[in-house]
């Protein structure tokens, strides 16, 4: 990523979408939106400050919602560009509320509440579409109740869950666990709130709340407005801290996820859906197994599948190694169900389809592995660009050239063509790469053959 | 006619294309909708089968 924003031959255009495209192979003229981040990318030095002093929390899209960042955010710690962003959506300053603080901190002078979309004119040869796949809404799929169920997880959920630089750091918390471990600092707050208000009347009358609401209760003050008020505020208080205890109780009993099961074609090869295989969701569940298990030994892996789709350089002995050192078992079956019991462990319902029995098995975490589905702009960028979808939504190419698009001079490659992984999707990278050179070196020579034309 | 290539998308084939075409010596526009390149893969933890590092 570093080399593609220092390589002087690239103009990286972050933040950026494709408006218009018109013209044909060689001569594109291309409008391009910039979009107004609010900050200026020439100034901005990803410093970090503005983040600190930003008072909004926003879902962080970047781990998939889990955990949460500022309202003025980088993608993410490494990203390239580094430029921050302002969430207009809830950034205060664009929700009429008194705010600026970032623009009070940042030394570069960078925030501009001003800045505008951007248009870009462009003239291009050669276009290459590389826009990837979205992850499968897995809550189309009634049965696996991806939104009631807390501890059903998508891959890339749990890839954030394990990652170092993820919301857990690395550890696996169950979302169930960090729901309540939230509302305790919620409720931590609100009762450091309230005692402030209870300090503020027991300094008034001289008297402790404890002592004060005994006398109320007996009937002591029943006229007097200001005291029922200290009542009604002592009451919240009690109410606030029996709620924190009990949660603060079972909190002292959560436990990081060790028993893991990982339910796969969660969208592919189902005719509900997308009957095509997604190809690397076998690999990207056995390999979230072992991480898993290289974090936390103890950790106990099941992975239901139709079969595992093992087919690559390598996969066949990373699958046989996962299950001799990684404790994962590997068992044939379709889930038919997700139920979940009283502790919010997730209960899978399936066929054992060797033994010819149905079984209910209790996991502390299930994950999805969901399918490749094509990107949801896909439409309409097909459409600028003037090239066919294939059926499925993906883009569609040339038989004999598979890189080709349905128009001259654009190329498609990675998981905008079809499901692939990422040794392929580099290698067909580099296919497109060439093939738009290729495309360009033919216009070069055929114009310079026509100008010899005439010439002679 | 223009000699300068459009790629949109800048996930690990965006990048890579970029790369090959820069190094060929053309100019390449490298267009991502979000506010930094990396896409999926810079959402990874590790990859498979080697266990290496995503980003």
């Amino acid at each position: 990523m570093l080399d593609v924003g220092r390589h002087p031959n690239i103009e990286l255009r972050a933040f950026t979408e494709v408006d218009k495209v018109e013209g044909e192979s060689g001569d594109f003229k291309v409008t391009l939106r910039k979009k107004a981040r609010y900050v200026d990318e020439a100034k901005c030095t990803g410093c970090g400050a503005c983040v600190e002093k930003c008072p909004t929390l926003v879902p962080d899209a970047f781990n998939e919602g889990l955990g949460n960042r500022k309202a003025i955010y980088s993608w993410f710690a490494q990203g390239i560009p580094s430029t921050h962003t302002i969430d207009p959506g809830y950034c205060r300053v664009f929700n009429g509320k008194k705010c600026g603080v970032c623009q009070k901190t940042c030394q570069a002078e960078a925030i501009d509440f001003e800045q505008k979309d951007q248009l870009l004119e462009l003239d291009i040869g050669a276009i290459v579409v590389a826009t990837g796949y979205d992850v499968f809404d897995p809550s189309r799929i009634p049965e696996y109740r991806y939104n009631e169920l807390d501890n059903v997880v998508t891959a890339i959920e749990f890839e954030r869950l394990l990652s170092a630089s993820g919301p857990t750091s690395g550890h696996l918390d169950r979302p169930s666990d960090r729901a309540v471990i939230a509302e305790i600092e919620d409720l931590k707050k609100q009762v450091k709130k309230g005692s402030r208000l209870l300090a503020n009347q027991e300094k008034k009358y001289e008297e402790k709340s404890p002592d004060f609401y005994a006398k109320y209760k007996a009937g002591e003050y029943p006229e007097d407005k200001e005291r029922q008020k200290w009542a009604g505020q002592y009451a919240e208080q009690l109410r606030l801290q029996e709620r924190l205890d009990a949660l603060e109780k079972k909190a002292a009993g959560f436990k990081t996820a060790k028993k893991l099961a990982f339910i796969q074609c969660v969208g592919s090869r189902d005719h509900r859906f997308y009957p095509f295989c997604s190809g690397y969701c076998c690999m990207h569940s056995i390999k979230e197994a072992i991480i898993a298990h290289e974090h936390d030994p103890e950790t106990q892996t099941t992975i239901y599948g139709m079969d595992i789709r093992a087919v690559g350089k390598g996969f066949e002995e990373y699958k046989v190694r996962g299950g001799n050192s990684s404790n994962i078992s590997y068992q044939r079956a379709r889930i038919a169900e997700i139920n979940q019991d009283k502790e919010h462990n997730p209960v899978l319902v399936y066929e054992d389809t060797r033994a010819r029995k149905i079984r209910r098995e209790k996991f502390d975490l299930v994950v999805l592995a969901t399918a490749c589905a094509p990107n949801r702009g896909n439409k309409e960028l097909a459409e600028k660009l003037g090239i066919d979808l294939s059926r499925y939504g993906f883009f569609q190419t040339s038989r004999v050239n598979p890189i080709d698009a349905t128009r001259p001079g654009i190329f498609v490659c990675g998981c905008a063509h079809s499901p692939i992984d990422i040794p392929e999707s580099v290698a067909q990278a580099s296919s497109a790469a060439a093939r738009a050179v290729q495309s360009l070196r033919t216009l070069e020579r055929e114009e310079k053959q026509k100008e010899v034309g005439k010439a002679s | 006619m223009s000699k300068d290539i459009l790629v949109i998308g800048g996930g690990i084939g965006g990048i890579q294309s970029s790369l090959d075409l820069a190094e060929m010596g053309y100019k390449v526009h490298l267009v991502e909708q979000l506010p930094s390149i990396g896409g999926k893969m810079a959402q990874l933890d590790k990859t498979f089968p080697t266990n290496d590092c995503a980003i």
